[in-house]
């Protein structure tokens, strides 16, 4: 059993190492604008879907305060974003069948458009801003995210599945 | 038992995300001076290996799809610069007559821009030169097309530029022909991507055309005078007959931009040059490309041309220097440039207008 564990621990390092990878080297490379899909949120999602609100919540802080520190328009806006966005993630894994893959696309979906709102209003975004990035920015970037996530989830789905003795 | 253990967790949960929770505002409430010096801390400490590893990519990416254009670039340099050196000797030569110091070179650094995936990205840019590739504070951004900010904060090899949909964004301005000055701000429109400028402070008086180039005038002593800022596109709004706003569609867009230049030190020379912003032009009439890129495709110069143009630089030459001599005995490191005729200079000292 705790070899079992201490393997599942491995294998969600090598994943978030994959995907930080994806995020810093893949993604600059292969792709130009704001629609690229955001590998990190991968991440973040699928580490909260596995592990729980509170951890979700702590690596949401940790990923947002990365954040602000690389894009510092508003210090502190992408830690409130992604801190919401992990412990909401965690908390809703008991409404839905977190294990399957749409719904897992469904959350990350769900999860751009929700930080990127969040990080809008908390920088203090005018309305047409706002309305422009929400209703036509942020929607492309999540269909991204939502897409380059099911396509690793159909890779590495057994490395981020949810095991009923971990919840 | 199970019970018990479900509840702690439930418990730890809570107080987890209400002390992130906590963190988060207490850091978008602290004074931006806090958080410049912790998000600084954070990108040269623990977030260096993923600048770095991000340095990596955008070098091999942007060397790749570049290499044509630089080339091509190259070739029309070479050629620019076989007519170059007679021009400078002369221009030497013709200083030297009317007793004016050496002008003073361009410095810039080349700089990959490091796009993050926020919606805020295009606001700042971080950059991939910093204080160790001479970077300072305050030093313009600019791409070929015009002007994209100034630099902000600086790390040891990395850099955060404010650009101009920063809302703290401002640039003293004026049209090219220099007879109308002003305030370049972004829009309230939020979005990065989306935002547009606003030339405010226009006297109800004067009036742009259509398709006016705004170059930043030199004021405050951030912007060098002559990088284009934006062309007029329409009147955004009047106020109650005293001031009239433009709206301006940007010379650059930081949020595809991928490549930019850190103008460093001396005051650039002939920045409306480098821009291919044409002061002797209407208002209405749009810049021309740069002359570095435009060159392969334009048709050979015959030699009447040719003699044309020296003496047309010639002629520039004396009048700005006229114009500099008149202004003082020895010439301001912040001299408009030669391609200036005398009466685009605005009759104001260097003490309004650039983002500080």
């Amino acid at each position: 059993m705790t070899s079992a564990k201490a393997a599942n621990r491995l294998q969600l390092t090598v994943a978030l190492g994959l995907l930080l990878f994806l995020q810093f080297y893949v993604r600059p490379r292969l792709f130009e604008g704001r629609y690229a899909p955001d590998f990190v949120m991968i991440g973040l999602v699928l580490l909260a879907l596995r592990s729980g609100p509170g951890v979700g919540a702590l690596a949401g802080f940790l990923v947002g305060l990365a954040s602000d520190a690389l894009s510092p328009a508003r210090f502190g806006a992408a830690a409130l974003a992604n801190t919401m966005v992990g412990y909401l993630a965690a908390q809703t894994r008991a409404f839905f069948f977190a294990d399957n893959v749409l719904v897992n696309a469904g959350f990350l979906f769900g999860a751009v458009w929700l930080r990127d709102l969040i990080v809008l209003v908390a920088s203090g975004s005018g309305d047409q801003g706002l309305a422009t990035s929400l209703l036509i920015d942020a929607p492309l970037q999540a269909l991204t995210t939502a897409l380059a996530g099911t396509v690793l989830l159909v890779l590495f789905g057994g490395w981020f599945r949810i095991r009923l003795d971990q919840q | 038992m199970a019970r018990g253990t479900e509840r702690w967790e439930s418990r730890r949960d809570t107080w987890l995300f209400a002390g992130c929770m906590l963190l988060s505002v207490v850091a978008l409430l602290m004074p931006a001076s806090w958080g410049t010096t912790v998000a600084a801390a954070l990108r040269t400490t623990a977030l260096a290996p993923f600048v770095w590893l991000q340095e990596l990519a955008a070098e091999g990416r942007t060397s790749r799809s570049r290499f044509r254009a630089v080339a091509s670039e190259r070739d029309s340099l070479a050629e620019l610069s076989r007519t170059l050196s007679g021009l400078v000797e002369e221009n030497a030569q013709l200083r030297s007559l009317l007793d004016l110091t050496v002008r003073t070179g361009p410095g810039f650094i080349p700089a990959e821009v490091l796009h993050q995936t926020l919606p805020t990205d295009g606001r700042t840019l971080l950059l991939d030169a910093g204080r160790a590739d001479g970077v300072s504070a305050l030093d313009p951004v600019v791409t070929p097309e015009g002007l994209i900010g100034a630099v902000r904060e600086v790390d040891q090899h990395t850099s955060i530029a404010m650009t101009w949909a920063h809302p703290e964004f401002r640039v003293s301005a004026v049209s090219a022909n220099g007879q109308v000055a002003g305030i370049v701000g972004p829009t309230s429109t939020g979005d990065a991507s989306r935002t547009s400028l606003e030339f405010r402070a226009i006297t109800y008086r004067d009036t742009l055309a259509d398709g006016a180039v705004v170059v930043a005038s030199g004021l405050g002593g951030v912007y060098p005078r002559g990088v284009p800022v934006g062309t007029v596109v329409g009147v955004e709004r009047e106020q109650q007959g005293w001031e009239r706003v433009y709206r301006l569609r940007p010379a650059a867009q930081p949020s595809v931009a991928g490549h930019v230049l850190i103008l460093h030190g001396a005051t650039p020379l002939r920045i409306p040059a480098a821009f291919a912003v044409r002061p002797d032009s209407t208002d209405s009439m749009p810049a021309a490309p740069p002359a570095a890129v435009a060159a392969p495709q334009a048709a050979p110069m015959d030699s009447a041309a040719k003699a044309r143009r020296r003496r047309r630089l010639r002629a520039d030459s004396v009048a700005a220097a006229a114009a500099a001599e008149a202004a003082g005995p020895a010439e301001p490191a912040a001299s408009p440039p030669p391609a200036m005729p005398p009466a685009a200079v605005p009759a104001v000292g260097d003490t309004g207008g650039g983002t500080r």
